[in-house]
């Protein structure tokens, strides 16, 4: 597996965030976007959850390598702290791997802005469970390299609006799962379960910006509609601490926790 | 093999925690009592000291999650939004979010006797196969116990009683011994002792970039390695900083043992707490 995917792969989401990929040494992956109109927040910077998906695609596709012959890897925890705005781009999304144990990989991340003078951006944690896919993991050409599609950033959609995002409450977002969304094993991209976090806080405090992810993903969301409920644990100087737990409402089951600064 | 642990004179034992499960092995709840040892400079119990917290209640609730399997640690997260005061007792209530195959995934709700947050936690574990010098979850799962002993308590500063040097503190190296106070039952640094490290190291290093006295109020922990000989030694990188708060990452090594990796820790650190 190398080179451009078609639309439909399961890797709408990759290309839907314009994140190219290169394998440039054993366990080293390195990925770099543009940051398209469609990637921005109200602010005028890329969205964290933009983010977190980039992190969660770098550092995911790191870690079934590291996996790699024995098996593939799903993600189970995604943490990152947001250190600077990045608004012009380019970004390039560092990953190594820190531990490949029997039972899962543990990737480290940075996102610098190529832009503004290489400035850290965000920094992050990617823990997968190692899973044998039905069919067997997936073959890949090695050294990796993975290109977005050509015409990835022009009249794409908001995040908001890609993903349809709609109120279903004070503090509660809701989504359905779509063809585009869903990842090569069919279920819900982390990175768009990432995106409805950061949606979802933002909704629940008026406009916050986040700056702080824990990302645990429990359980798969297949069916949908995927609801994310938050609720505010407390308020400090750096902002407000929220829980945010998502559901998949068609199989009637919480699927991931995440708890969320927001500034 | 049946070992004893912990020994009488054990940081499990002098914290004075104290534990009830429910019948069903979904929910634990732990006290502990906060004394002026487990503070900081400015009067509220270290991240470290709940991590502490977090991490026995947890991983006793995770273990019995996983019978008969065992368990390994891979991650513990606080957050704190409250500061706890000597003299006030923090209740930490565990539940069950995933108990699977390969993982459990424990959630832990810190409050104070009002009633009121004063932080939250996850705990997230590897399940293994059983080994013979694993302790037996029946005897970990009284209904209600604790371990402290009659005289159980620090007698100095936490800081002090894990012996913690600095040696650079603009980088944020630290040293800690690994000492039979602070073994957990594999024979390694306990977890919450692991955490309570990297809080001293990221504070002390988003002191000195900062000037302000900071205190850390988020740890993400992720364990990659036994820290055994020791010491275990520190480096930060400061991410970044701002009015009032700021952002480190935190790597621990076992200083004795080639430098092995052991952890991997993002911390973020605020103003006092309310």
């Amino acid at each position: 597996m190398n080179g451009v995917d078609k639309s439909g792969s399961g890797r709408d989401v990759g290309h839907y965030m314009g994140v190219t990929m290169r394998e440039v040494a054993e366990l080293q992956l390195v990925g770099r976007a543009n940051i398209g109109a469609h990637l921005l927040g109200p602010g005028g910077d890329i969205r964290t959850g933009a983010l977190l998906t980039m992190l969660d695609n770098v550092g995911g596709l790191n870690g079934g390598l590291a996996a790699l012959p024995d098996g593939w890897v799903v993600s189970t925890n995604l943490a990152a702290r947001v250190v600077a705005p990045a608004c012009t781009g380019p970004v390039r999304i560092e990953s190594r791997v820190l531990r490949r144990g029997r039972n899962n990989v543990v990737t480290s991340m940075q996102i610098f802005e190529e832009g503004a003078a290489d400035a850290l951006v965000a920094s992050g944690v990617l823990t997968s469970a190692i899973l044998v896919p039905e069919n067997g993991p997936p073959q890949w050409s090695r050294p990796v390299v993975l290109d977005s599609l050509p015409e990835v950033l022009q009249s794409l959609p908001a995040i908001p609006d890609w993903l349809g995002v709609r109120p279903a409450g004070d503090h509660e977002l809701e989504i359905d799962i779509t063809a585009e969304t869903r990842n090569p094993w069919g279920i819900l991209h982390g990175g768009v379960v990432a995106s409805l976090v950061d949606l979802t806080a933002e909704h629940a405090t008026a406009g916050g910006r986040t700056t702080d992810v824990v990302l645990h993903f429990l359980a798969p969301n297949r069916v949908g509609p995927v609801r994310a409920y938050a609720r505010v644990i407390g308020r400090r100087s750096d902002g407000t601490v929220l829980r945010i737990e998502v559901r998949d409402e068609g199989a009637d089951r919480t699927t991931a926790l995440a708890i969320v600064t927001c500034r | 093999m049946t070992a004893v642990y912990p020994p009488d004179k054990h940081l499990l034992r002098d914290l004075r925690f104290s534990f009830e499960h429910d019948d069903e092995g979904r929910r634990s709840r732990a006290w502990m009592p906060v004394v002026t040892e487990l503070c900081t400079d400015l009067g509220a119990a270290r991240a470290g000291a709940l991590a502490t917290l977090v991490d026995v209640v947890g991983g006793g609730l995770a273990a019995s999650a996983a019978s008969p399997g065992w368990i390994a640690t891979a991650d513990l997260t606080v957050h704190l939004v409250r500061a706890s005061r000597p003299g006030s007792v923090v209740e930490a209530r565990a539940q069950v979010l995933r108990a699977g195959r390969t993982t459990v995934v424990i959630e832990v709700a810190l409050v104070d006797e009002r009633e009121r947050n004063i932080g939250l936690a996850t705990m997230s574990f590897a399940v293994l196969p059983r080994r013979d010098s694993n302790p037996e979850v029946t005897t970990v799962r009284q209904s209600s116990s604790t371990m402290a002993l009659t005289g159980s308590r620090l007698t100095r500063p936490l800081t002090d009683e894990l012996g913690v040097h600095v040696r650079d503190a603009d980088r944020g190296e630290i040293d800690a011994p690994v000492s039979e106070w602070v073994l957990n039952s594999m024979g390694a640094m306990q977890g919450g002792v692991v955490a309570t490290v990297a809080e001293i190291a990221a504070e002390t290093a988003l002191r000195a970039a900062t000037g302000e006295a900071l205190v850390v109020s988020d740890l993400y922990v992720t364990y990659l390695g036994f820290g055994r000989v020791g010491p275990v030694r520190s480096s930060v990188d400061v991410l970044g900083s701002g009015a009032g708060h700021g952002a480190a990452r935190v790597e621990l090594v076992d200083a004795g043992a080639e430098n092995r990796q052991m952890t991997v820790v993002l911390a973020a650190a605020t103003r006092e707490l309310e």
